[in-house]
């Protein structure tokens, strides 16, 4: 159905009243201003109301699917970070890199073993050296404490209180040599190349 | 009811070590075990690449040898793999490295700070205890209202100045030696007394600052009995780890 065009009507209007073109014609609830007419949406196609409903539907729609896509993507878990010291590059599986050696002779393999068990008995009693002295250190500081408490209340409770500047505790550990007084080490900058992962 | 004043005055002592700056040397079986582990760490290894570029090198020097045209061109000077390693040998070679048995060792200077710089070396003074001038670790008498650290970090600072610097391994102390005066001065408030023990770590590397009043030493655990008596020996080498 072919809606009649406002221009026909307002045309017809202007040609018997003979109205002043300054002054805005109000004919429809449709017509905002008699310049404006073909700003507005084509009248030709279909009634608006229609076309809002679908859109927002459909818009509603592609939202709510987006949302969903999101929220799978945030409960997959983190990707892992590759440990590249475990991942062996390929060019050192091939086979020519393979270590050409003669085979252990019995006495070789003999002497390892006996090595390995001696080796275990020696770290063996280390370890139980440590254990002792560890406990001797103990001993000494439980049998302070107990005369302190003795002597006074007052010093043992601040005694027994908790050192905060203690920890983090940081020192360098002993080198092969001492450092040579007056040493210029070479010129050079660092330059650090590790890759660095983030999940 | 206020407990009544005890009989024991109490000392706060401060045993102020000089951690070790090089290793110690390995013992046989540890030797003998690193001989071991890097045999085993070759064997199952495989080649890298400097060692396939000299083993292909060697191979070409030998087609080189046998072959008595030479078609490859000898323009070129190639850097060969083992040039490399003579020319690393070498560098090495010219690097001195400060030693690990210093002077002070062979003159065996116990004041000196840069003895058997593979142990521990702590501080020894000589006080006067009664009428006697003993060797001890560096002890002050404990003054009411402090506490007994605070007593040994005074005792430290009287013996090396404020300018030490040393991480003290808590508020506990570490060990105890208790005594009895003798008869003569004994009364029945003053029984004898109670030394405290705290351990410290030296943190600051160069002493040149602190004003030494009076005889000290720096000594190592086993040197320690040249010095002590022996009860109180026993009580300090029961508290020090080596």
């Amino acid at each position: 159905i072919k809606a009649v065009s406002p221009h026909a009507l307002c045309s017809i209007f202007f040609s018997s009243a003979r109205l002043p073109q300054a002054v805005p014609f109000r004919g429809g609830h449709w017509q905002t201003s008699l310049l404006a007419l073909r700003a507005s949406l084509p009248v030709r196609s279909q009634p608006q109301k229609k076309k809002k409903k679908v859109d927002v539907k459909r818009e509603q729609a592609q939202k709510d699917r987006l949302k969903k896509k999101i929220k799978k993507l945030e409960k997959a878990s983190p990707e892992l970070i590759p440990i590249e010291d475990f991942i062996t590059p390929l060019k050192y599986s091939d086979s020519s890199r393979v270590r050409s050696l003669p085979p252990l002779s019995f006495e070789e393999t003999e002497r390892r073993v006996l090595l390995m068990k001696k080796w275990s008995l020696f770290k063996q009693k280390q370890a139980q050296a440590e254990k002792k002295a560890i406990q001797t250190l103990v001993e000494a500081q439980q049998e302070a404490l107990k005369e302190l408490r003795l002597e006074s209340e007052e010093l043992y409770q601040a005694a027994i209180r908790r050192d905060e500047g203690l920890f983090p505790f940081e020192r360098d550990g002993p080198n092969y040599t001492p450092p040579l007084p007056g040493y210029d080490p070479p010129e050079g900058k660092c330059v650090d190349i590790t890759k660095v992962y983030t999940q | 009811t206020a407990a009544a004043p005890r009989p024991w005055r109490l000392f706060g002592a401060m045993c102020l070590l000089r951690l070790p700056r090089i290793t110690q040397p390995l013992l046989k079986e540890e030797e003998e075990m690193a001989a071991l582990m890097g045999q085993i760490e070759v064997e199952k290894s495989h080649y890298s690449d400097h060692e396939i570029r000299k083993l292909e090198e060697e191979e070409q020097l030998k087609r080189r040898k046998e072959s008595l045209y030479d078609d490859e061109t000898t323009g070129k000077t190639v850097i060969m793999a083992q040039d490399l390693e003579d020319k690393w040998e070498q560098k090495l070679l010219q690097f001195k490295a400060a030693p690990r048995i210093t002077d002070a060792d062979k003159n065996n200077n116990r004041t000196s700070l840069n003895r058997r710089l593979d142990s521990n070396l702590m501080l020894l003074v000589k006080q006067k205890i009664g009428n006697q001038e003993l060797w001890l670790l560096p002890q002050a008498e404990w003054q009411p209202g402090e506490t007994l650290r605070s007593t040994a970090e005074r005792a430290m600072a009287t013996f090396l100045g404020d300018h030490v610097q040393a991480k003290i391994l808590g508020n506990a102390p570490s060990g105890i030696y208790k005594y009895k005066f003798p008869r003569a001065i004994r009364t029945e408030d003053n029984l004898g007394a109670k030394v405290f023990f705290f351990k410290a770590f030296l943190q600051s590397s160069d002493l040149s600052q602190a004003e030494l009043k009076k005889d000290y030493l720096w000594v190592t655990k086993d040197e320690l009995g040249d010095y002590l008596k022996p009860e109180y020996l026993k009580k300090v080498s029961g508290f020090l780890l080596d």
